[in-house]
């Protein structure tokens, strides 16, 4: 192969992958003005703009359209975006298509921490539902650190780290039922409601804690594109190329479990998005993580606010629970791409 | 002089209809302390649960003022009352659904769509609901939070009052809380005074058939019943958690005196104790006797070689139609001192005065009887 034709089909890559990012990018903004346009209210694409200027004749419809629709479209697209992300980071660090960002135990833990926050309902001079997100976040974050802990005991191996992971995920899983058992009846439908995953809930400052986090987590992550495409080729080589491959797991894995402790925090459980995002992204743009990342995060977005407006649009004027969505939708989707994989893929 | 009668009637209504003191605006403290405000009483209520109590606090008319209801809670959960209700009420079937919290549909933007003046909801519904209410408040309709879950005296009559207050009919849900509170309390009142030690009673939500150990409550449900009634429930200190199955050998071993069945008409669930609108006491009685005969290991108890065993609906826990069933409840463990306490014509009262539905059907009986 002479230098001209390498030069050539580098070119050739890197704009399909530029062609793909930038695809994704127009698809994720119709998607959003798709998502915004939808709605048991049945508002006309007129009145959804008019609204979103505030210009809109009638309060109700600007209320809808501001303080409903966009604030859970933008939690959409964050959630979306951390699930993503994390999805396609862990499945590298893990070298395990089948892993996301809820292998490693930190959904579960949330999960519990919410929970618990609403069983002992606390007394503190904070919103109980503020409560509740930040124990669902402490838990995670407990959780992490219970889980790079362990794999550091082990020098960050991947088997550990799943292991260490599932364990996690059994703990706090046994420790949700037991509080599920306990709790009155009130704390229960509480407690399941939060479980269910949801982005009704979305507002202002959540979806500023979200973007935060995920404005330090984002370039941190990219910072580790090179090294984390080296672990791709193998430990041996990895190390070769001057990666620590223990290390550099576990500073990824202490970022994804930043975003995706916001984003379970906030949103719930939504399943699925940090499973497929991954595999969607590896074929659009392969295993170069520098591009992986980022379109993941992108399918992510794309996935879960798609999700989001199928949810409220399949049955007109009543909303589907947008967990069956991600379910219904990824398992298919990820079976097909499973089928379709082609040689050399992860596995 | 009918006619004369009606006529003035007719112009006393027309002037309290126009009248400035019905628009006065309404300040109230609902069941969880909040503030609610009302410009005037509600012309377009969006209701989450407690229908029954609403219609009988507010009148059934009160449904040309609801233009949104979470239809799960009543269509889907008390489906016998629902046909019934719609039957006498068709308006009812055409309400717009606005979802619901257990099914995690509830739509904040379908309750504003449908540009209410009033959201009535559950404690269950809003406090989970949190922050997605804020749009709710942010358009300026008020939320009303009422209860009747907790099964206590004081929810239950603060929420019937606020019902009717809320659409205008104060006076008339004063009179149906009162009621309520003279029935409750005459029963609580009698069982007190009852000397020698607590019976002690088993209950269990006989809905899989007597093979399944069905759940009991403690300090929930019946379990508050019970406790209220200084009866001793098994399901104490022999269940962790609010309601669960308990160990059949623990409950044999325990002896209990009475035994309470709680049926419904559940569909799909053929081997249930029959209860409610739709079963005739032969239904009812046949059902019960099958669990007592699947249950070969308890005709050691009390209970049961006594004949003490009863159905009961279980429906009928957190309602206003509770006072019925804690009625029964207190006769069948204390005979003598209710001998002429009538929980069934307490049923048929509260239906014929306040509810726009016959009475009918069998809402408890006992073995014995």
């Amino acid at each position: 192969m002479s230098a001209n034709t390498v030069v050539a089909a580098w070119w050739s890559l890197t704009g399909r992958r530029l062609a793909a990012l930038a695809a994704l990018t127009t698809f994720l903004a119709a998607a959003f003005v798709i998502d915004l346009g939808t709605g048991p209210a049945r508002l006309a694409p007129g009145e959804v703009v008019a609204a979103l200027f505030g210009r809109a004749p009638d309060p109700t419809t600007v209320a809808i359209v501001r303080n409903i629709r966009l604030p859970m479209a933008i939690m959409g697209l964050l959630v979306g975006f951390s699930l993503g992300l994390s999805g396609a980071v862990v499945q590298t660090v893990l070298a395990n298509p089948l892993a996301s960002p809820y292998t490693l135990g930190l959904a579960g833990a949330a999960g519990f921490g919410a929970a618990l926050a609403i069983v002992l309902d606390l007394p503190l001079p904070i919103l109980a539902e503020a409560r509740t997100a930040l124990s669902a976040f402490l838990f995670a974050a407990l959780a992490a650190a219970l889980l790079l802990l362990l794999g550091r005991l082990r020098d960050g191996r991947p088997e550990t780290l799943v292991l260490a992971g599932l364990a996690i995920l059994f703990l706090f899983q046994a420790l949700l039922s037991l509080l599920q058992y306990l709790a009155t009846p009130e704390a229960l439908s509480q407690i399941v409601f939060w479980l269910f995953g949801s982005l009704a809930r979305a507002n202002g400052t959540k979806n500023v804690i979200l973007a935060a986090i995920l404005a330090v987590a984002l370039p941190a992550l990219m910072r580790l594109a090179w090294r984390l495409a080296a672990l791709r080729l193998g430990e041996e080589r990895a190390a070769a190329l001057g990666a620590r491959p223990g290390a550099l797991r576990l500073e990824a894995l202490a970022w994804v479990s930043a975003a995706t402790a916001a984003a379970v925090a906030f949103a719930g459980t939504i399943g699925f998005v940090g499973l497929v995002a991954p595999h969607l992204a590896r074929a659009l743009v392969g295993e170069d993580q520098r591009y992986l990342l980022p379109v993941s995060g992108l399918c992510g977005a794309l996935f879960l606010l798609a999700a989001s407006t199928a949810s409220r649009a399949i049955v007109p004027g009543s909303i589907l629970p947008i967990g069956i969505l991600t379910a219904l939708v990824g398992v298919p989707f990820l079976v097909g791409l499973v089928l379709r994989r082609e040689r050399g893929s992860l596995s | 002089m009918l006619r004369r009668s009606f006529a003035v009637a007719l112009a006393a209504t027309t002037l309290a209809l126009s009248s400035p003191v019905g628009a006065a605006p309404i300040h109230l403290t609902d069941l969880l302390g909040r503030t609610v405000e009302l410009a005037k009483p509600a012309e377009r209520a969006v209701v989450g649960f407690y229908f029954e109590e609403l219609t009988a606090a507010a009148g059934a008319d009160v449904w040309d003022r609801v233009v949104g209801i979470s239809r799960l809670h009543w269509e889907g959960w008390r489906n016998a009352s629902w046909k019934r209700y719609t039957a006498a009420i068709p308006r009812l079937a055409s309400l717009e659904d606005v979802g619901s919290t257990e099914a995690n549909n509830f739509s904040v933007e379908k309750v504003l769509a449908l540009r209410p003046d009033l959201l009535i909801l559950p404690i269950w519904a809003f406090e989970p609901l949190g922050s997605a209410l804020a749009p709710v408040e942010a358009a300026g309709v008020p939320i009303l939070v009422v209860d009747y879950n907790a099964q206590k005296l004081e929810n239950h009559l603060r929420s019937t009052v606020l019902l009717g207050t809320v659409f205008g009919r104060a006076e008339r849900a004063e009179k149906l809380a009162a009621e309520y509170r003279a029935v409750y309390e005459d029963t609580i009142a009698r069982a007190r005074r009852q000397a020698g030690p607590p019976p002690k009673v088993y209950v269990e939500l006989a809905q899989a058939g007597p093979g399944t150990i069905g759940n009991s409550y403690k300090g929930t449900m019946w379990g508050a019943i019970l406790d209220q009634l200084g009866a001793e429930n098994l399901a104490n200190g022999r269940l962790a958690s609010p309601w669960g199955p308990l160990n059949a050998e623990a409950v044999i071993a325990a002896d209990p005196d009475v035994v309470f069945f709680a049926g419904s008409s559940w569909t799909n669930r053929p081997e249930a104790v029959r209860t409610g609108f739709d079963a005739d006491p032969e239904t009812t009685r046949a059902s019960l006797r099958r669990y007592v005969e699947g249950r070969p290991a308890w005709q050691a108890t009390k209970a049961f070689r006594q004949g003490r065993v009863h159905a009961i609906e279980h429906g009928l826990c957190r309602s206003l139609a509770d006072m019925a069933a804690i009625q029964y409840i207190a006769k069948a463990l204390w005979p003598e001192a209710f001998a002429e306490v009538d929980p069934r014509a307490t049923l048929a009262r509260y239906y014929e005065t306040w509810l726009p539905v016959r009475f009918e059907g069998t809402w408890f009986l006992g073995l014995g009887s």
